[in-house]
């Protein structure tokens, strides 16, 4: 990546946002009538989708009950045409399970879990189209489309990318960034009770860095939040509008 | 797929009401429903399409990427179809689960484009017998609502409308070929769709049959006739699916709506299409936003 | 002024209620509780995290909320609707448009489907819980000592359940890892609807005996004394 410039002098990036700035975020509650709860997102030119059956009886083999909380199932895939290069298998591959696993983990945390014990869940996040961001913007699509499916939730999980380019935080990074071998903090928090819910670093940073990175992670989660707050409230609004209409 | 299952009372019903041309939504027997169309949503490819038919969803890709040709066909380029049921639409299709409807799905639709006089895939050579360019045409399948055949193809051939292929120049130098691609992202060619099939689904109820099925009557269907049928009424592929059976009368009868549908299917999708395309790019995407 | 009055009561360690946790986004905090939201013009939206009230002894947390750290939260995006219940405290509940999911729950009443009887039990699919549809069927298993309240060691499985019936049952327990365990043994519980051996729908005769209108023949059933006031007519409309 050489003779790629990813902050200008001037302090822009690549795509011509501030260091701190997110991109444009749009989303949409109750996409499909079929499945329990779903939603859609697009963070820049990332698209996902999400759905969400249950809680229901655990299929497939019984040894996977759990009898004091709900099981939660996740499958994490992307469409062979989402990534610049065509993908062979939308998903079963190495990636696309550590993916899905991260999902899990990271949902198992905000699901209030054991008001349906012996019962499952599934999350199924389908990626259309990536730059970048995935894992966020799978998060942030599955918590809209938990809370469209009435799953008791303590908290919106929010997920967010951030990286160092010289000398400088930058938040939300696009693939480009993500791909340009810099390092790479991506974080789920439960944006009103600032915990965090899920921690990964890829690549090489500063310990000193850290700080100034996770905060600016943490920022752009709760960012995130107010944009999907905002969503989810016109959502119950326009359903109850809708209902009290008939 | 979800499993919708009817009683005899109600099967009796839509039956009944077939055989007096009257469906259960109010459609005649060669009505579709309502259909949604949106092309050029997935910016990374080199054609996109989304079809919205009801409740079925589906989204499809295409990619063009340079690669050998088939040794029999050297002077061709290929066209590769991959399906992909997505466990949005049920939870059935989770990990391996959909394979087998997309197995059944893609196999169809090569069939149907299998047909020389449908695509000019002599035009995607680039080297005789080296390089060619293959399309990747992959759809996914978001929400099934019936009548997933039909919507497939007709989305299969909004996407490969949508598709522009960066134009190359070949040079010969001393048995050497050397292969240019043009810088200007404008500099395209498109590919040729007007006689591309659309399949189109006849699902025998009772004494008649109907085109576009609910999952209500593909619950109490027992025989379907699946035809791609191109814009001039050629028939270019058939296969009769499900458990029941039909005689060589109706399946006579079932061609001739097939075909007569068919026309007006295609004719309309480019209509569609064309209109679409003058509008070009200024228009808004509204994609799952609706 | 209340910011303080919370940092009073909740130690340092506690981030949550650091000055911090006000500022960014707007949590919608109203203060102490509200006296009574039902009387507001507008109901409240509220969405899941968001803190609803202090959980003290005034007020318990209903349907659609969890209570952490001393709070009550919303787990739902819904509306917040508040009821008084018996002992004087203020129910605090998140009602959601739509249906709801339900798994169940002990000592819910459900509505089963008969899918197998053996000598020792019967296995029966849940398709109703309370007056909730469920989308997804769950397994349910009556024993036999569980049929009736009394004389359990006279019953005898074939003469009272049959494959097919539709049954109104408690349930008992979570059961082993296959099947919930239900009971029938109350007057309310039992069979409700069930076919004869001509296929048509029977008509209850007594606790124990349904009569087929078209052969007039008796067969064996635990029969539910349905109570008229609960029954409900859906479906096809007036």
């Amino acid at each position: 990546m050489a003779g790629l410039e990813l902050l200008s002098e001037q302090g822009f990036r690549i795509d011509g946002r501030k260091p701190s700035e997110l991109r444009r975020i749009r989303c949409k509650l109750g996409v499909f009538n079929q499945a329990d709860g779903s939603a859609y997102i697009e963070q820049g030119n990332t698209k996902v989708l999400a759905a969400v059956y249950g809680p229901h009886e655990i299929r497939g083999s019984r040894s996977k009950i759990l009898h004091d909380r709900v099981l939660v199932n996740c499958q994490y895939s992307m469409a062979t045409f989402s990534t610049g290069e065509r993908k062979r298998r939308p998903r079963g591959d190495r990636k696309s399970k550590e993916m899905t696993m991260h999902l899990q983990q990271t949902f198992n945390a905000a699901i209030l879990t054991n008001l349906h014990p012996r019962s499952q869940i599934d999350i199924f996040v389908e990626v259309l189209q990536s730059d970048g961001g995935n894992y966020c913007a799978s998060v942030n699509a599955a918590t809209l489309a938990l809370i469209d499916a009435g799953i008791p939730m303590k908290d919106y999980v929010c997920a967010c990318a951030a990286s160092y380019v010289s000398d400088t935080p930058i938040v939300d990074i696009n693939y480009l960034e993500e791909s340009s071998g810099g390092a790479e903090l991506i974080v789920a928090t439960l944006p009103k009770s600032e915990q965090i819910v899920f921690l990964e670093q890829n690549s090489r940073l500063h310990e000193d860095n850290l700080g100034p990175v996770l905060d600016l992670a943490v920022k752009g989660c709760k960012d995130i939040h107010a944009v999907l707050d905002q969503a989810v409230k016109d959502h119950v609004a326009e359903a109850t509008a809708g209902s009290s209409i008939e | 797929m979800a499993e919708i299952h009817l009683s005899d009372a109600e099967k009796t019903f839509i039956i009944h009401g077939v055989q007096d041309n009257l469906r259960e939504d109010g459609r005649g027997c060669e009505d579709y429903r309502h259909l949604e169309i949106e092309t050029g949503l997935v910016s990374n490819t080199s054609g996109s399409a989304k079809i919205r038919l009801a409740n079925t969803e589906i989204l499809v890709g295409v990619k063009a990427e340079l690669g050998e040709p088939y040794p029999e066909k050297p002077d061709k380029g290929r066209l590769e179809f991959f399906v992909d049921c997505s466990a949005n639409a049920t939870p059935e299709f989770e990990g391996r689960g959909g394979e087998e409807l997309a197995t059944e799905l893609s196999s169809m639709l090569a069939r149907a484009y299998q047909c020389p006089s449908c695509l000019d895939l002599r035009k995607l050579s680039v080297v005789e017998g080296k390089q060619c360019w293959i399309i990747y045409v992959d759809v996914l399948v978001l929400e099934y609502g019936g009548n997933l055949f039909d919507a497939a193809s007709i989305a299969v051939k909004a996407a490969l409308f949508n598709t522009s292929i960066p134009t190359l120049t070949v040079s010969h130098d001393e048995g050497h070929v050397e292969i240019d691609l043009s810088d200007d992202p404008y500099d395209v060619q498109r590919i040729e769709v007007t006689a591309a099939p659309c399949i189109v689904t006849l699902s025998k109820l009772g004494h008649s049959h109907v085109v576009d099925a609910s999952s209500k009557e593909e619950a109490c269907c027992l025989a379907r006739l699946m035809l791609g049928v191109t814009e001039k009424g050629t028939v270019t592929a058939m296969k009769k699916e499900g458990s029941g059976s039909l005689d060589t009368s109706s399946v006579e009868d079932m061609l001739q709506t097939g075909r007569r549908v068919g026309q007006a299917l295609n004719k309309s999708l480019m209509e569609v299409l064309m209109s679409d395309d003058k509008v070009g790019k200024k228009q808004h995407l509204t994609g799952f936003l609706r | 002024m209340e910011k303080k009055s919370f940092k009073a009561r909740y130690n340092e360690e506690d981030r949550y209620y650091d000055n911090k946790g006000y500022s960014s986004v707007d949590y919608n905090y109203t203060g102490p509780f509200l006296p009574d939201v039902n009387k507001m013009a507008a109901p409240m939206i509220c969405v899941p995290g968001q803190r609803l009230c202090p959980d003290n002894e005034k007020v318990t947390a209903g349907r659609g909320t969890y209570s952490r750290n001393g709070f009550v939260y919303s787990s739902l995006a819904g509306y917040l609707q508040t009821a008084h219940s018996e002992d004087g405290k203020n129910i605090i509940e998140v009602i959601r448009d739509g249906d709801e999911n339900v798994v169940p729950s002990v000592d819910a009443i459900v509505t089963a489907r008969i899918t197998n009887v053996s000598p020792r039990f019967c296995k029966c699919s849940i398709i109703k819980v309370g007056k909730t549809d469920l989308k997804d069927s769950f397994r349910g298993m009556i024993r036999r000592e569980d049929v009736r309240a009394t004389e359990k060691d006279k019953v005898e499985m074939a003469k009272s359940f049959r494959p097919g019936d539709i049954v109104m049952a408690r349930v008992i327990s979570l059961g082993d890892s296959q099947s919930y365990l239900l009971s029938t043994a109350e007057n309310e519980l039992g069979v409700v609807i069930a076919t004869s051996e001509a296929g048509v729908t029977m008509v209850p005769v007594s606790w124990c005996k349904m009569k087929c209108p078209k052969t007039r023949l008796e067969e064996h059933r635990k029969v539910a004394k349905v109570q008229a006031r609960f029954i409900e007519y859906s479906g096809s409309g007036p």
